[in-house]
């Protein structure tokens, strides 16, 4: 146990020492504080311009508001999701690569600490710098939507919560392959593996909206693709961002997609994706064990 | 007296298709004693030795460090180990890298309080405060040695100890082997400074190829009016059959092209 901690420990400190992290860190904070104060900046110089309606309808200030907070959120789960990846790999390419590339590995190993007591320290220290660095984005994303009023923030914590489980799982592959090739090829791999489960989720979620037909060996294979490809999670704010914009422009014209000509809530949903069950999330779990068996056996194998 | 270490027909190939790296070595070291392994390049001192620190799976053969198996944390507590070209995590200072290290070995604050400013004075490191990255060799050198006698351990393998030191250096080097000889502590030294090796140690082992070529006591491996460097180039040569003893680059002896 102490081994453990200590290993957690200094890799914590080193990781927040190395300026990789430092520079994705400032740039994501800098980049939703640009999103954030644009959007407000905009409102302010063009709010009385805005309008949802027919030419010449005055709009509700706080109307105009909730549609930029809406369009806030929106901006920022994309950025969230990508600066989550970006410290992913960051993390996943140094937090063990780098004692075993360096020879650093050869002192560490010849103290009484076990391979287990390594690992475990290593992937803790990794898990707190993600949730850290991913919490602080979150929670600065958070104070900014109260510029526009706030009341999205339960959105908005669920789906950092996803975007930090799905980073956790790419970091974990990234540092399980890191130890076994070069944490460049490792990242090429990790990136792969990512594009190509995003686009197994994508057409998942196509088939299941009803996009794809109703070819039924089509929507065996990608059932069967769907639950063998570890798969992203979804949290439910996209359907909750849809839903809010609807309830929006229904109140706030009538004749627009709200009004009677529009469509109904049912079918504003239908094309967007549904929250992961609690199926994905045990599945998820599955595949966090799994990969960080594999860092294990990695790190025991590894002769250094 | 038991053994600290024993190690008994080691072997060991890093592809199959290889040659062996070490190939049947087989020796004992007591407490107390400074035990020299000494070999040209490339004839399988470290592979030994970290496989003695549990840093290598052998083939074949087995080794036993203090009654257990090298992976045993518990036998590796008693060990001390200086590699050769030591690193440490970059970004941290040597005292938290001697904080880190003594954390694994298990002291408790009030032993690191106490073990970690005296260890970083006698490496020379008391008052560095940048972090490994910027440092020399021969600082990482002073590094490696400081965090492998940090744990008061029963045996301490140095690998190259001196490569990269200072004269000054390689005496306060010579000087912690005596001492800790004399309270008991076994030394197992990897080195090509055969003067250095020769002040020392009691006994040697000459490797090359992975073989041993020669073992016993310095009396017993360098006969009354010969040196240790005479014994070795003569055993390494014999070793090697064919070896050219002139291979210059035709360049460098040319003396009509300019």
């Amino acid at each position: 146990m102490k081994g453990t901690l200590a290993v957690a420990r200094y890799t914590l400190i080193e990781l927040t020492r190395r300026r990789i992290l430092l520079v994705f860190f400032i740039i994501g904070f800098l980049g939703i504080a640009a999103i954030g104060i644009g959007l407000r900046v905009f409102s302010s110089a063009f709010s009385t311009g805005v309008t949802f309606g027919p030419p010449g309808t005055v709009q509700d200030p706080a109307q105009v508001n909730r549609f930029l907070e809406l369009m806030f959120i929106q901006n920022l789960i994309g950025a969230l999701g990508f600066f989550a990846l970006l410290i992913a790999f960051a993390i996943g390419m140094t937090a063990i690569y780098h004692d075993l590339d360096s020879g650093a590995a050869v002192a560490i190993f010849s103290k009484p600490v076990s391979r287990l007591a390594f690992t475990t320290g290593k992937v803790a220290a990794a898990v707190v710098a993600m949730i850290a660095i991913v919490g602080v984005l979150s929670i600065e994303a958070t104070l900014f939507g109260f510029l526009f009023g706030g009341g999205l923030e339960q959105t908005l914590t669920v789906e950092t919560v996803a975007q930090l489980a799905n980073a956790l799982t790419l970091m974990l592959l990234v540092l399980a392959l890191s130890t076994w090739m070069n944490n460049i090829v490792a990242a090429v791999v990790a990136f792969i593996y990512n594009a190509v489960s995003g686009v197994v989720v994508l057409l998942h979620n196509e088939m299941a909206a009803g996009f794809l037909g109703d070819n039924g060996v089509l929507k065996v294979g990608l059932n069967v693709l769907y639950w063998l490809v570890p798969h992203q999670l979804i949290s439910d704010a996209q359907r909750q961002l849809a839903r809010a914009e609807f309830d929006l422009f229904s109140s706030g014209n009538q004749g627009g997609p709200g009004g009677s000509s529009g469509p109904t809530l049912d079918q504003a949903l239908a094309g967007v994706p549904g929250p992961s069950g609690a199926a994905d999330i045990i599945w998820w779990g599955f595949v966090i064990a799994i990969f960080a068996s594999l860092v294990y056996i990695a790190v025991r194998r590894r002769q250094v | 007296m038991a053994a600290v270490v024993s190690v008994e027909a080691l072997r060991k190939r890093y592809r199959r298709r290889d040659p062996y790296a070490v190939d049947g070595v087989t020796f004992e070291l007591q407490p107390g004693q400074a035990f020299g392994l000494l070999g040209p390049n490339g004839s399988g001192k470290t592979s030994v030795v970290k496989m003695i620190a549990g840093l290598l799976r052998p083939d074949e053969g087995k080794i036993s460090l203090f009654g257990s198996e090298p992976g045993n944390p518990a036998a590796r507590a008693q060990l001390g180990f200086s590699p050769e070209d030591p690193d440490f995590p970059k970004f941290l200072r040597a005292s938290e890298v001697l904080d880190y290290f003594a954390s694994l070995l298990g002291l408790n604050a009030e032993e690191r309080k106490r073990r970690i400013p005296e260890t970083l004075a006698f490496a020379g490191l008391d008052k560095e405060k940048r972090q490994v990255r910027q440092y020399s060799k021969g600082m990482k050198q002073r590094l490696g040695i400081a965090q492998a006698i940090l744990g008061r351990p029963k045996l301490l393998i140095l690998d190259e100890p001196t490569a990269d030191l200072d004269p000054l250096g390689r005496r306060d080097v010579r000087a912690l082997i005596e001492s800790l000889k004399r309270s008991g502590v076994a030394i197992l030294l990897n080195s090509h400074l055969l003067s250095e090796v020769e002040l020392v140690c009691d006994t040697v082992a000459i490797l090359a190829k992975g073989r041993v070529l020669k073992e016993g006591t310095m009396a017993e491996v360098v006969p009354e009016g010969r040196t240790l460097e005479e014994v070795f180039v003569e055993l390494v040569e014999a070793s090697t059959p064919a070896a050219p003893r002139d291979h210059l680059p035709s360049f460098i002896k040319d003396k009509d092209n300019p």
